[in-house]
């Protein structure tokens, strides 16, 4: 099963303020214990949303709207992409996140990620080809970026 | 640069209505598109979340809140990862995805190591680097 875990924004990811170096040793100590069960599979920080922008489509038709946005409890600093064998599993992995993080006050959010599996009919075995070429072909761009 | 394309949640995704046959192929064609320009680096979709869960922590304690989650405004369905020359050009692709109604998207940029200053030692970069290549083993083989 994968799952994207959230580490969800607050004021100071808002801000850029960035991690200490003990959080940095901290989180890559998390992360590697997680790679070496074989559970991470990527892992990244976004920057603030002053630097981002949204993009709404209305009967067809975009319109970009550039940020900050102010609703910090809809926004995402970071996330990870693990891979395990139960929802349970993954909560402990989370339940052991860098407890310095955000100050000792942190949200993170569990969502599974929907797999080929998970659908029917309507993903044809064509369209499951195609998935699966375009992840691979995909997977090799991620290895060697432009 | 690397941005990452988030999906926001709507009433239809949090209730797993599945996406149609001519939807799935249109985003396939854009997906088709963005790898072979050497933009798209990943994507996913997730699932309710009815099937996700949070934690919070607070000091020394950790509680975990099953889903569903009711604020849609804050969850998100699905995201893509875009390898890009500027915040420009992942606008110009963002503004061709195959939504019609009422969907929004929200392009955010990722930390790369040149972003951090001293906090990032020489020595937690090159662990970074290592740890990422393990993450890269890791994906290929699941």
């Amino acid at each position: 099963m994968k799952f994207m875990v959230i580490r969800k924004a607050d004021k100071d990811t808002e801000a850029g303020v960035m991690p200490t170096e003990q959080l940095v040793t901290d989180m890559l100590k998390y992360n590697e214990e997680m790679i070496k069960a074989g559970v991470m599979l990527d892992g990244m920080g976004l920057q603030p949303s002053i630097k981002g922008a949204r993009v709404r489509f209305d009967n067809g038709k975009p319109t970009v709207i550039d940020g900050p946005f102010a609703e910090t409890k809809e926004l995402v600093a970071g996330f990870s992409l693990i891979q395990v064998k139960s929802r349970e599993e993954a909560i402990e992995w989370v339940k052991r996140w860098p407890k310095i993080d955000g100050g000792g006050n942190v949200e993170i959010e569990i969502r599974q990620v929907y797999e080929a599996e998970d659908f029917g009919a309507e993903f044809t075995p064509e369209m499951r080809k195609h998935e699966a070429w375009l992840r691979d072909a995909a997977e090799k761009r991620s290895a060697t970026p432009r | 640069m690397r941005f990452m394309v988030i999906v926001k949640a709507n009433k239809d995704s949090e209730a797993g209505v599945m996406p149609t046959e001519k939807m799935l192929t249109e985003m396939g064609k854009y997906n088709e598109e963005l790898v072979k320009a050497g933009v798209m680096l990943a994507g996913e979709g997730l699932q309710p979340s009815s099937k996700g869960a949070r934690v919070r922590f607070d000091g020394k304690t950790r509680t975990v809140t099953d889903g569903p989650f009711s604020e849609t405004k804050e969850l998100i369905a699905g995201f893509w990862l875009w390898q890009v020359r500027s915040r420009d050009e992942a606008l110009e692709w963002l503004k061709r995805a195959p939504f019609t109604d009422g969907e929004e998207l929200e392009l955010r940029q990722v930390f790369e190591m040149e972003d951090f200053g001293a906090e990032f030692t020489p020595e937690l970069r090159e662990q970074e680097k290592r740890v990422m290549a393990e993450a890269e083993k890791n994906r290929s083989k699941s």
